[in-house]
Protein backbone atom coordinates (compact mmCIF):
# COMPACT_ATOMS: atom_id res chain seq x y z
CA UNK A 1 0.00 0.00 0.00
CA UNK A 2 1.47 3.16 -1.25
CA UNK A 3 1.24 5.68 1.82
CA UNK A 4 3.50 9.09 0.24
CA UNK A 5 0.67 11.09 -0.56
CA UNK A 6 0.18 11.02 3.24
CA UNK A 7 3.42 10.34 4.44
CA UNK A 8 3.85 14.00 2.53
CA UNK A 9 2.39 15.72 5.41
CA UNK A 10 1.36 13.84 8.39
CA UNK A 11 0.14 16.71 10.02
CA UNK A 12 -3.33 16.44 7.92
CA UNK A 13 -5.90 14.52 6.94
CA UNK A 14 -5.16 12.20 3.42
CA UNK A 15 -7.48 10.55 1.47
CA UNK A 16 -6.18 7.43 -0.92
CA UNK A 17 -8.02 5.58 -3.18
CA UNK A 18 -7.69 2.46 -5.94
CA UNK A 19 -8.81 3.20 -9.08
CA UNK A 20 -12.94 2.44 -9.72
CA UNK A 21 -13.45 -0.90 -11.47
CA UNK A 22 -15.56 -0.28 -14.70
CA UNK A 23 -17.91 -2.98 -13.62
CA UNK A 24 -18.79 -1.19 -10.53
CA UNK A 25 -20.12 1.63 -12.83
CA UNK A 26 -22.76 -0.41 -14.40
CA UNK A 27 -23.71 -2.80 -12.07
CA UNK A 28 -25.06 -2.52 -8.38
CA UNK A 29 -22.59 -2.30 -5.81
CA UNK A 30 -22.42 -3.33 -2.21
CA UNK A 31 -19.78 -1.57 0.02
CA UNK A 32 -18.51 -1.74 3.33
CA UNK A 33 -17.05 0.65 5.92
CA UNK A 34 -15.03 0.20 8.76
CA UNK A 35 -12.17 1.87 10.46
CA UNK A 36 -9.05 1.47 12.75
CA UNK A 37 -6.89 2.84 15.19
CA UNK A 38 -10.19 4.54 16.96
CA UNK A 39 -8.43 3.53 20.75
CA UNK A 40 -4.97 3.78 20.46
CA UNK A 41 -2.90 7.41 21.84
CA UNK A 42 -0.99 7.13 18.98
CA UNK A 43 -0.48 7.40 15.44
CA UNK A 44 -3.57 8.29 12.84
CA UNK A 45 -7.41 6.43 12.84
CA UNK A 46 -8.02 5.09 9.53
CA UNK A 47 -11.22 5.28 7.46
CA UNK A 48 -12.09 2.86 5.14
CA UNK A 49 -14.39 1.84 2.28
CA UNK A 50 -14.31 -1.57 -0.07
CA UNK A 51 -16.92 -2.21 -2.66
CA UNK A 52 -17.90 -4.54 -5.54
CA UNK A 53 -20.78 -5.78 -7.42
CA UNK A 54 -23.88 -7.33 -5.39
CA UNK A 55 -23.16 -10.22 -8.30
CA UNK A 56 -19.33 -10.73 -7.15
CA UNK A 57 -20.32 -11.26 -3.19
CA UNK A 58 -19.46 -14.72 -3.79
CA UNK A 59 -15.85 -13.89 -5.52
CA UNK A 60 -15.35 -11.47 -2.43
CA UNK A 61 -16.04 -15.01 -0.11
CA UNK A 62 -13.47 -17.02 -2.12
CA UNK A 63 -10.89 -14.62 -1.07
CA UNK A 64 -11.45 -15.96 2.34
CA UNK A 65 -11.47 -12.52 4.30
CA UNK A 66 -12.06 -12.06 7.72
CA UNK A 67 -12.77 -9.73 10.61
CA UNK A 68 -9.20 -7.57 10.26
CA UNK A 69 -8.33 -8.23 13.97
CA UNK A 70 -8.35 -11.69 14.29
CA UNK A 71 -5.93 -11.50 11.35
CA UNK A 72 -1.76 -11.39 11.98
CA UNK A 73 -0.60 -8.72 10.65
CA UNK A 74 1.31 -10.64 7.73
CA UNK A 75 -2.18 -12.47 7.02
CA UNK A 76 -3.75 -8.57 6.41
CA UNK A 77 -0.85 -7.54 4.74
CA UNK A 78 -1.68 -11.06 2.36
CA UNK A 79 -5.36 -10.50 1.96
CA UNK A 80 -4.75 -6.48 1.01
CA UNK A 81 -2.42 -8.69 -1.77
CA UNK A 82 -5.35 -10.64 -3.13
CA UNK A 83 -7.91 -7.30 -3.12
CA UNK A 84 -5.70 -5.51 -4.85
CA UNK A 85 -4.69 -8.32 -7.30
CA UNK A 86 -9.24 -8.48 -7.61
CA UNK A 87 -8.88 -4.90 -8.82
CA UNK A 88 -11.15 -5.90 -11.53
CA UNK A 89 -14.60 -5.92 -9.16
CA UNK A 90 -12.77 -4.38 -6.38
CA UNK A 91 -12.19 -0.98 -4.82
CA UNK A 92 -11.46 0.97 -2.04
CA UNK A 93 -10.66 3.95 -0.67
CA UNK A 94 -9.24 5.36 2.85
CA UNK A 95 -9.63 8.32 4.98
CA UNK A 96 -6.35 8.92 7.19
CA UNK A 97 -7.22 10.88 10.29
CA UNK A 98 -3.72 11.89 11.20
CA UNK A 99 -3.20 12.41 14.86
CA UNK A 100 -2.92 16.29 14.62
CA UNK A 101 -6.44 16.47 13.29
CA UNK A 102 -7.68 14.47 16.09
CA UNK A 103 -6.54 16.19 18.61
CA UNK A 104 -7.21 19.94 16.96
CA UNK A 105 -11.18 18.79 16.31
CA UNK A 106 -11.35 17.39 19.50
CA UNK A 107 -9.92 20.17 21.70
CA UNK A 108 -11.61 22.64 18.93
CA UNK A 109 -13.26 25.67 20.63
CA UNK A 110 -16.42 24.42 19.96
CA UNK A 111 -16.04 20.75 20.48
CA UNK A 112 -15.90 17.99 17.78
CA UNK A 113 -15.85 14.65 19.18
CA UNK A 114 -14.77 11.18 17.72
CA UNK A 115 -18.42 10.17 17.16
CA UNK A 116 -18.79 13.20 14.69
CA UNK A 117 -15.69 13.12 13.00
CA UNK A 118 -15.63 9.28 12.17
CA UNK A 119 -19.37 9.90 11.07
CA UNK A 120 -18.13 12.74 8.21
CA UNK A 121 -15.51 10.44 7.69
CA UNK A 122 -17.45 7.67 7.01
CA UNK A 123 -20.26 9.95 5.05
CA UNK A 124 -17.13 11.75 2.85
CA UNK A 125 -16.11 8.50 2.08
CA UNK A 126 -19.55 6.70 0.57
CA UNK A 127 -20.02 10.34 -1.07
CA UNK A 128 -16.65 10.50 -2.62
CA UNK A 129 -17.82 6.61 -3.96
CA UNK A 130 -20.49 8.17 -5.56
CA UNK A 131 -19.25 11.01 -6.85
CA UNK A 132 -16.50 8.61 -8.60
CA UNK A 133 -19.18 7.04 -10.31
CA UNK A 134 -20.12 3.74 -8.14
CA UNK A 135 -23.44 2.21 -8.79
CA UNK A 136 -24.02 1.70 -5.19
CA UNK A 137 -27.04 -0.24 -3.68
CA UNK A 138 -26.07 -1.27 -0.35
CA UNK A 139 -24.03 -0.07 2.30
CA UNK A 140 -22.74 -2.40 5.52
CA UNK A 141 -21.20 -0.27 8.20
CA UNK A 142 -19.44 -1.76 11.14
CA UNK A 143 -19.87 0.59 14.40
CA UNK A 144 -19.65 1.36 18.03
CA UNK A 145 -22.23 2.74 19.76
CA UNK A 146 -25.90 3.38 18.92
CA UNK A 147 -26.53 1.03 15.44
CA UNK A 148 -30.38 2.41 14.78
CA UNK A 149 -29.27 5.99 14.99
CA UNK A 150 -26.37 6.28 12.71
CA UNK A 151 -28.66 3.98 10.28
CA UNK A 152 -30.77 6.32 10.31
CA UNK A 153 -27.98 9.32 9.61
CA UNK A 154 -26.57 7.38 6.79
CA UNK A 155 -30.43 6.43 5.45
CA UNK A 156 -31.33 10.26 5.56
CA UNK A 157 -27.99 11.23 4.06
CA UNK A 158 -28.16 8.91 0.72
CA UNK A 159 -31.77 7.90 0.08
CA UNK A 160 -31.73 5.22 -2.40
CA UNK A 161 -28.95 3.12 -0.97
CA UNK A 162 -29.81 0.39 1.34
CA UNK A 163 -27.82 0.64 4.54
CA UNK A 164 -26.98 -1.43 7.58
CA UNK A 165 -25.17 -1.03 10.27
CA UNK A 166 -24.57 -3.30 12.42
CA UNK A 167 -22.01 -4.36 15.61
CA UNK A 168 -19.48 -6.27 14.42
CA UNK A 169 -20.01 -5.81 10.69
CA UNK A 170 -16.80 -6.94 10.47
CA UNK A 171 -17.03 -10.20 11.28
CA UNK A 172 -20.98 -10.58 9.70
CA UNK A 173 -20.19 -9.40 5.80
CA UNK A 174 -17.15 -9.69 3.82
CA UNK A 175 -17.19 -6.44 2.38
CA UNK A 176 -16.85 -5.25 5.71
CA UNK A 177 -13.80 -7.36 6.44
CA UNK A 178 -12.89 -6.18 3.25
CA UNK A 179 -12.70 -2.67 4.26
CA UNK A 180 -10.99 -3.20 7.66
CA UNK A 181 -7.82 -4.81 6.13
CA UNK A 182 -7.98 -2.00 3.82
CA UNK A 183 -7.95 0.30 7.35
CA UNK A 184 -5.97 -1.82 9.33
CA UNK A 185 -3.31 -2.13 6.68
CA UNK A 186 -2.34 1.52 6.25
CA UNK A 187 -2.82 2.53 9.60
CA UNK A 188 -0.55 -0.40 10.34
CA UNK A 189 2.29 1.25 7.69
CA UNK A 190 1.76 4.63 9.20
CA UNK A 191 2.65 4.14 12.62
CA UNK A 192 5.12 1.60 11.32
CA UNK A 193 7.00 4.67 8.99
CA UNK A 194 6.22 7.15 11.35
CA UNK A 195 8.31 9.99 9.83
CA UNK A 196 8.50 12.44 12.41
CA UNK A 197 8.42 15.98 11.13
CA UNK A 198 10.16 16.92 14.47
CA UNK A 199 13.45 17.75 14.85
CA UNK A 200 13.80 14.16 17.10
CA UNK A 201 17.28 12.06 15.78
CA UNK A 202 16.47 8.41 16.14
CA UNK A 203 13.55 7.77 17.56
CA UNK A 204 12.90 5.07 19.61
CA UNK A 205 10.25 2.62 17.26
CA UNK A 206 9.35 0.27 20.43
CA UNK A 207 5.75 2.37 21.09
CA UNK A 208 3.68 -0.85 21.33
CA UNK A 209 0.49 -1.17 20.08
CA UNK A 210 -0.41 2.49 21.10
CA UNK A 211 -2.83 1.73 23.23
CA UNK A 212 -2.70 3.29 25.94
CA UNK A 213 -3.00 0.32 28.88
CA UNK A 214 0.24 -0.80 26.53
CA UNK A 215 3.54 -0.73 28.91
CA UNK A 216 5.53 -0.28 26.07
CA UNK A 217 3.21 2.84 25.15
CA UNK A 218 2.93 4.14 28.37
CA UNK A 219 7.66 4.14 28.46
CA UNK A 220 7.42 5.51 25.53
CA UNK A 221 5.26 8.36 26.05
CA UNK A 222 6.87 9.16 29.41
CA UNK A 223 10.32 9.04 27.59
CA UNK A 224 9.48 11.09 24.86
CA UNK A 225 7.51 13.75 26.87
CA UNK A 226 8.80 17.73 26.58
CA UNK A 227 7.94 19.48 29.42
CA UNK A 228 7.45 23.13 27.05
CA UNK A 229 5.55 21.18 24.24
CA UNK A 230 4.17 18.07 25.52
CA UNK A 231 4.60 15.67 22.31
CA UNK A 232 5.76 15.32 18.99
CA UNK A 233 2.09 15.28 16.34
CA UNK A 234 2.38 11.47 16.66
CA UNK A 235 0.74 11.48 20.01
CA UNK A 236 -3.34 12.59 20.23
CA UNK A 237 -3.22 14.84 22.77
CA UNK A 238 -7.23 14.80 23.18
CA UNK A 239 -6.74 11.34 25.14
CA UNK A 240 -7.07 11.32 28.63
CA UNK A 241 -3.54 9.42 28.93
CA UNK A 242 -1.58 12.41 27.48
CA UNK A 243 -3.79 14.72 29.13
CA UNK A 244 -2.66 13.17 32.53
CA UNK A 245 0.54 12.87 31.71
CA UNK A 246 1.48 16.55 30.67
CA UNK A 247 -1.10 17.58 33.68
CA UNK A 248 1.49 15.88 36.08
CA UNK A 249 4.91 16.01 34.36
CA UNK A 250 4.69 18.89 31.96
CA UNK A 251 4.40 22.99 32.13
CA UNK A 252 0.97 23.75 32.77
CA UNK A 253 -0.42 26.05 29.70
CA UNK A 254 -3.69 28.53 29.94
CA UNK A 255 -5.98 29.21 27.10
CA UNK A 256 -8.39 31.97 27.12
CA UNK A 257 -11.28 29.43 26.56
CA UNK A 258 -10.24 27.19 29.73
CA UNK A 259 -12.97 26.01 31.43
CA UNK A 260 -11.48 27.17 34.97
CA UNK A 261 -12.75 29.08 37.82
CA UNK A 262 -13.62 32.53 37.15
CA UNK A 263 -12.05 33.81 40.73
CA UNK A 264 -8.72 31.35 40.20
CA UNK A 265 -8.25 32.92 36.56
CA UNK A 266 -8.26 36.60 37.76
CA UNK A 267 -6.27 36.00 40.37
CA UNK A 268 -3.57 33.80 38.06
CA UNK A 269 -3.91 37.25 36.02
CA UNK A 270 -3.19 39.48 38.27
CA UNK A 271 -6.53 41.18 37.97
CA UNK A 272 -9.56 41.70 40.03
CA UNK A 273 -11.67 39.16 40.34
CA UNK A 274 -15.86 41.07 40.52
CA UNK A 275 -15.95 39.42 44.32
CA UNK A 276 -13.30 41.29 45.85
CA UNK A 277 -14.84 44.41 45.90
CA UNK A 278 -17.00 42.81 48.31
CA UNK A 279 -14.47 41.68 50.44
CA UNK A 280 -13.88 43.63 53.89
CA UNK A 281 -11.27 45.67 53.86
CA UNK A 282 -10.44 46.00 50.62
CA UNK A 283 -8.07 47.82 49.18
CA UNK A 284 -9.02 48.32 45.81
CA UNK A 285 -9.86 51.81 44.95
CA UNK A 286 -13.54 52.19 43.74
CA UNK A 287 -14.46 54.81 41.02
CA UNK A 288 -13.45 57.48 43.12
CA UNK A 289 -9.94 56.24 43.66
CA UNK A 290 -7.22 58.01 42.03
CA UNK A 291 -5.98 55.25 39.80
CA UNK A 292 -5.97 55.94 36.33
CA UNK A 293 -7.60 53.86 34.10
CA UNK A 294 -5.92 53.84 30.70
CA UNK A 295 -7.92 54.57 27.53
CA UNK A 296 -10.05 51.68 25.54
CA UNK A 297 -7.73 51.81 22.83
CA UNK A 298 -4.46 50.56 24.91
CA UNK A 299 -6.73 47.88 26.37
CA UNK A 300 -7.81 47.00 23.31
CA UNK A 301 -3.76 46.81 22.46
CA UNK A 302 -2.57 45.82 25.07
CA UNK A 303 -0.55 48.18 25.46
CA UNK A 304 0.72 49.65 28.91
CA UNK A 305 3.16 51.99 29.87
CA UNK A 306 6.42 50.42 32.14
CA UNK A 307 7.90 51.68 34.82
CA UNK A 308 9.61 48.71 36.03
CA UNK A 309 10.91 45.60 34.12
CA UNK B 1 6.01 52.30 41.85
CA UNK B 2 6.38 53.74 45.75
CA UNK B 3 7.37 50.26 46.87
CA UNK B 4 9.92 49.47 44.38
CA UNK B 5 13.25 52.00 44.93
CA UNK B 6 15.72 50.12 43.09
CA UNK B 7 17.19 51.22 39.90
CA UNK B 8 16.90 48.81 36.56
CA UNK B 9 20.17 48.87 34.60
CA UNK B 10 20.01 48.04 30.93
CA UNK B 11 23.32 47.29 29.39
CA UNK B 12 22.71 48.64 25.82
CA UNK B 13 26.40 47.80 24.93
CA UNK B 14 25.46 43.85 24.85
CA UNK B 15 23.11 44.63 21.15
CA UNK B 16 26.43 44.08 19.03
CA UNK B 17 27.34 40.85 20.47
CA UNK B 18 23.40 39.26 19.91
CA UNK B 19 22.20 37.24 17.23
CA UNK B 20 18.81 38.32 15.72
CA UNK B 21 16.22 36.13 17.82
CA UNK B 22 13.03 34.45 16.04
CA UNK B 23 9.64 35.23 18.12
CA UNK B 24 6.77 33.79 18.43
CA UNK B 25 3.75 34.96 20.63
CA UNK B 26 1.13 32.35 21.75
CA UNK B 27 -2.89 32.65 22.23
CA UNK B 28 -2.06 31.01 25.83
CA UNK B 29 0.18 31.32 28.96
CA UNK B 30 2.79 28.86 29.48
CA UNK B 31 4.02 28.99 32.97
CA UNK B 32 7.99 28.17 31.74
CA UNK B 33 10.71 30.89 31.94
CA UNK B 34 13.25 29.53 30.27
CA UNK B 35 14.42 27.61 27.24
CA UNK B 36 12.84 25.42 25.49
CA UNK B 37 13.09 23.18 21.99
CA UNK B 38 11.31 25.63 20.47
CA UNK B 39 13.20 24.56 16.66
CA UNK B 40 12.38 21.14 17.59
CA UNK B 41 9.53 20.87 18.44
CA UNK B 42 7.43 24.04 16.82
CA UNK B 43 9.35 25.49 13.77
CA UNK B 44 9.77 21.86 12.21
CA UNK B 45 6.17 21.73 12.27
CA UNK B 46 4.58 25.37 10.67
CA UNK B 47 3.39 24.91 7.80
CA UNK B 48 3.37 27.77 5.36
CA UNK B 49 1.24 27.43 2.56
CA UNK B 50 -1.04 29.80 0.69
CA UNK B 51 -0.32 32.83 2.70
CA UNK B 52 -1.40 31.01 5.96
CA UNK B 53 0.85 29.32 8.56
CA UNK B 54 -0.50 26.94 10.59
CA UNK B 55 0.58 24.61 13.61
CA UNK B 56 -0.36 23.09 16.65
CA UNK B 57 0.76 23.75 20.06
CA UNK B 58 0.00 21.03 23.06
CA UNK B 59 -3.70 19.53 20.71
CA UNK B 60 -4.70 23.10 19.09
CA UNK B 61 -4.84 24.49 15.93
CA UNK B 62 -2.93 27.71 15.69
CA UNK B 63 -3.25 30.09 12.74
CA UNK B 64 0.28 33.01 12.65
CA UNK B 65 0.88 35.83 10.67
CA UNK B 66 4.11 37.67 10.71
CA UNK B 67 4.68 41.62 11.82
CA UNK B 68 7.04 43.56 11.66
CA UNK B 69 7.70 46.01 14.51
CA UNK B 70 7.01 49.76 13.66
CA UNK B 71 9.71 51.44 11.67
CA UNK B 72 12.20 52.83 13.36
CA UNK B 73 11.77 50.63 16.95
CA UNK B 74 13.57 47.43 17.59
CA UNK B 75 12.57 44.68 19.44
CA UNK B 76 14.52 43.71 22.99
CA UNK B 77 14.60 40.45 24.60
CA UNK B 78 16.07 41.64 28.02
CA UNK B 79 17.29 39.05 30.60
CA UNK B 80 18.77 39.75 33.84
CA UNK B 81 22.41 39.38 34.71
CA UNK B 82 22.41 38.60 38.37
CA UNK B 83 18.60 37.59 39.83
CA UNK B 84 18.12 40.37 42.84
CA UNK B 85 17.17 38.59 46.04
CA UNK B 86 14.97 41.36 46.89
CA UNK B 87 12.92 43.82 45.20
CA UNK B 88 14.97 46.58 47.14
CA UNK B 89 18.04 45.89 45.31
CA UNK B 90 19.11 47.33 42.16
CA UNK B 91 18.81 44.85 38.98
CA UNK B 92 20.96 45.12 35.51
CA UNK B 93 19.34 43.58 32.71
CA UNK B 94 21.34 42.87 28.96
CA UNK B 95 20.12 42.58 25.73
CA UNK B 96 20.14 38.67 24.63
CA UNK B 97 18.45 39.54 21.21
CA UNK B 98 17.09 41.82 18.80
CA UNK B 99 14.00 41.39 16.72
CA UNK B 100 12.60 43.11 13.93
CA UNK B 101 9.62 40.93 13.50
CA UNK B 102 7.71 38.34 15.15
CA UNK B 103 4.93 36.09 14.56
CA UNK B 104 1.91 35.96 16.28
CA UNK B 105 -0.45 33.05 16.34
CA UNK B 106 -4.33 33.02 17.47
CA UNK B 107 -6.29 30.16 18.42
CA UNK B 108 -8.07 28.75 15.09
CA UNK B 109 -8.75 32.51 14.07
CA UNK B 110 -7.36 33.33 11.05
CA UNK B 111 -5.13 36.69 11.39
CA UNK B 112 -6.70 39.54 10.76
CA UNK B 113 -5.90 43.49 11.10
CA UNK B 114 -8.17 43.85 14.09
CA UNK B 115 -5.85 41.40 15.85
CA UNK B 116 -4.55 43.46 19.26
CA UNK B 117 -0.89 43.43 18.29
CA UNK B 118 -1.53 44.07 14.94
CA UNK B 119 -3.44 47.30 16.03
CA UNK B 120 -0.76 48.21 18.50
CA UNK B 121 1.97 48.56 16.19
CA UNK B 122 -0.16 51.45 14.95
CA UNK B 123 0.36 53.37 18.37
CA UNK B 124 3.81 55.10 17.37
CA UNK B 125 2.85 56.79 13.91
CA UNK B 126 -0.46 57.61 16.29
CA UNK B 127 1.80 58.95 19.11
CA UNK B 128 3.82 60.59 16.61
CA UNK B 129 0.83 62.88 15.45
CA UNK B 130 -0.14 63.32 18.97
CA UNK B 131 2.89 64.30 20.69
CA UNK B 132 5.20 65.49 17.98
CA UNK B 133 6.06 68.74 17.57
CA UNK B 134 4.43 70.32 14.57
CA UNK B 135 6.22 70.51 11.09
CA UNK B 136 4.89 74.26 10.25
Amino acid sequence: MDLKEFEADNSVSCRLASSVPDICKTEACCLGIDEAGRGPVLGPMVYGICFCPVSKKDDLKELKLADSKTLTEAQREELFIKLDEAKSFVGWALQVLSPNTISTSMLQRSKYNLNAISHDAAIGLVQFALDSGVHLKEVFVDTVGPAEKYQDKLSQRFPGVEVTVRPKADSLFPIVSAASICAKVARDHAVKGWNFPEQMGDVDADYGSGYPNDPKTKAWMLKYLDQVFGYPQFVRFSWSTAQTLLDSKAVAVHWDDDEEDGEKAAARQNNTSMLSFFKAGSKTSGPQGNTHQPHRFFTERRLQSLDTL
Amino acid sequence: MSSNCSVTTLQLDSIGQTEPATVHLLPCEIEHDGPAEVSRFFTATIKDRKHEKTVSFRGRGLKGQEVSCPQGYTGLVLSEVNKPGSDQEDRTVKVSSVFHNLTYWNLETPPNSDDGIVMAMAWPDLAEAIHGPLDD
